[in-house]
């Protein structure tokens, strides 16, 4: 490579990196050195993480956000793999219409859909309404400010990155597979479970974990559902901030939040490497 | 032989069921998924003081109503600006990284590429925080709008480097080097032949990029200050206090103009960009 390619590569390459480094890198490396500086004592400790994980708000609101993300990962496998099934078998328009009705709500605010959860779920809402009206219950159901809501609204937002995860493994079965077990006797159910979910299994681990780690570190539908009440981690972060004034806490869960971050990219890397390669072998 | 002859009839109820409950789920989460959207809209059209769903009669005052709103206009605007501004800056960015990560060979590219990601990677309420962290080092809280610039530009860049990036993958790099033949300079060379070919990269990356400032709240709730709240921060609050139809009136304003967006991402690039995350 000739010096003034080289040249030409730094000059087009710094200033997306400069920008970067110094508006991004920096400020969450600055917030983590933050989160290590306790303000009683000088040098690095981990203080603010001892004080934080024997606070029992932090230890609720992390127990919080693994039980929303685990039901919201629950949720959207459930969802996921009939939309992704009919997605991939049905004929290219109702394809069309699925995809759009999924993908559509990718562009959507999260302070849109938290209204139209509200109207849906809040105390006059369309489901209250709607079981008082039948009698089935005598007071309004309290369904919005609270855990459910959060889960019902993280659904919501996630369940496109589930879908399209299946997507891309389901299309990539083999069909005389299923019609070779079809003609052997086996039942939808049992193709189902023996041939489609075997061979989709790295579409629905990789979209396991993207939906788990984006869950966790979700912040702005659980905190328009959640309410301040039942804040998960990332609200907790900003309640910390802005409500308790403890900014030695609020840096210290965004440390936590950084390095669960990225644990899990890097987990999510090495998952789909390492799935992808034993599935280059099998074939 | 008979055996499974019986069996087959066996299990043709079975088939028709399984059959009904995948549709059936199918059509469940479907709706699910319109639920929120629809029920806005619909109820936005009420004629009623308070919002009720269904609505009660028809009628479009809610909307002539948050046309008269201070908040709604001013906060529009903000979000307008604040999105053209941080999305223009993020368009140069993404331009220049996806040409150097198609064009160039160097040993470091690898890491560029993760820098270039790297938004994606760390969660966005916490880079709002550090962002917020530094800025009041710097003592510049008062200087909502260039924040609000400056980091949106930092969260949309990967956004729009995926599109562009793939655009300009694909397209033919001998035709760059016939226009240099020819003795067209690197400028020209770029806005006459490189240009058109990535525009409906460029065109998808930046209506990606620019809904995404305009809805932000994650960022945007560490950055507004009192004269410069966005849309969504300013929606947020005022949905507490607002038991009227406006609410509703506004985010189906919102819901119309994204859906336009969406529709010109269809017919330019097609629904593929999103599935790389």
């Amino acid at each position: 490579m000739s010096a003034g390619a080289k040249r030409e590569t730094y000059i087009i390459g710094a200033p997306a990196s400069v920008w970067l480094i110094v508006l991004l890198v920096i400020p969450c490396l600055y917030l983590l050195f933050q989160s290590l500086t306790p303000l009683s004592g000088s040098g690095l400790s981990l203080e603010n993480y001892a004080n934080l994980i024997e606070s029992s708000t932090f230890q609720k609101a992390l127990r919080r956000s693994v039980i929303v993300s685990i039901w919201v990962t629950i949720l959207t496998v459930l969802a996921g793999y009939p939309i992704a099934l009919v997605a991939s078998r049905a004929s290219s328009r109702t394809r069309t219409i699925v995809m759009v009705i999924v993908i559509f709500p990718f562009l959507l605010s999260a302070v849109v859909r938290a209204y139209g959860w509200t109207v849906i779920l809040g105390e006059n809402g369309v489901v209250n309404d709607f079981l008082v009206g039948i009698g089935l219950i005598d007071e309004p159901l309290k369904l919005i400010q609270n855990t459910f809501a959060i889960v019902v609204g993280e659904t919501h937002v996630l369940l496109p990155y589930m879908v399209l995860s299946l997507l891309t493994v389901i299309q990539r079965i083999d069909r005389n597979l299923e019609a070779a077990a079809m003609s052997l006797g086996a039942s939808p159910p049992v193709i189902f479970f023996k041939v489609v979910v075997p061979l989709t299994l790295p579409g629905l681990l990789t979209g396991m974990l993207l939906v788990f780690s984006l869950s966790m570190t979700a912040f702005a539908t659980p905190f328009l559902l959640g309410g301040p009440r039942s804040p998960i981690l990332t609200v907790l972060m900003y309640q910390y901030a802005y409500t308790l004034f403890d900014w030695s806490k609020a840096t210290a869960v965004a440390g936590v939040l950084l390095i669960l971050g990225l644990g899990f990219v890097i987990l999510h890397r090495f998952v789909s490497r390492r799935l992808m390669r034993d599935a280059e072998a099998k074939s | 032989m008979t055996g499974q002859i019986t069996e087959r009839v066996w299990e043709r109820p079975l088939i028709a069921a399984g059959r009904i409950f995948l549709w059936g789920s199918v059509c469940f989460w479907l709706i699910f998924v319109l639920a929120p959207v629809l029920v806005t809209v619909v109820s936005s059209f009420t004629a009623a003081e308070f919002l009720t769903f269904p609505p009660k009669g028809f009628s479009l005052r809610w909307y002539f109503r948050v046309m008269e709103l201070d908040w709604f206009l001013t906060s529009m605007q903000t979000s307008l600006i604040v999105a053209a501004v941080s999305t223009l800056i993020a368009t140069i960015f993404a331009v220049l990284a996806a040409r150097v990560l198609t064009r160039h060979r160097f040993r470091a590219k690898g890491a560029f590429e993760i820098l270039m990601l790297s938004p994606l990677i760390i969660p966005g309420v916490v880079f709002g925080f550090a962002f917020f962290n530094v800025v009041l080092q710097f003592r510049m809280e008062g200087w909502n709008l260039l924040n609000l610039f400056v980091a949106h530009s930092v969260v949309t860049i990967p956004l729009m480097l995926r599109p562009i990036w793939s655009s300009m993958a694909g397209t033919d790099l001998s035709l760059e080097e016939a226009a240099q033949c020819l003795g067209a300079t690197p400028w020209v060379t770029f806005w006459k032949i490189t240009f058109p070919m990535i525009l409906p990269g460029i065109v998808a990356g930046a209506i990606i990029a620019f809904t995404f400032s305009f809805n932000d709240i994650t960022i945007a709730i560490f950055l507004v200050g009192p004269g410069t709240q966005t849309l969504p921060v300013q929606l947020m609050s005022q949905i507490e206090y607002t038991p009227d139809a406006s609410p509703a009136a506004i985010t189906s304003i919102i819901i119309f103009f994204t859906l336009i967006l969406f529709f010109i991402i269809d017919r330019t690039v097609g629904m593929d960009v999103f599935a790389q995350k």
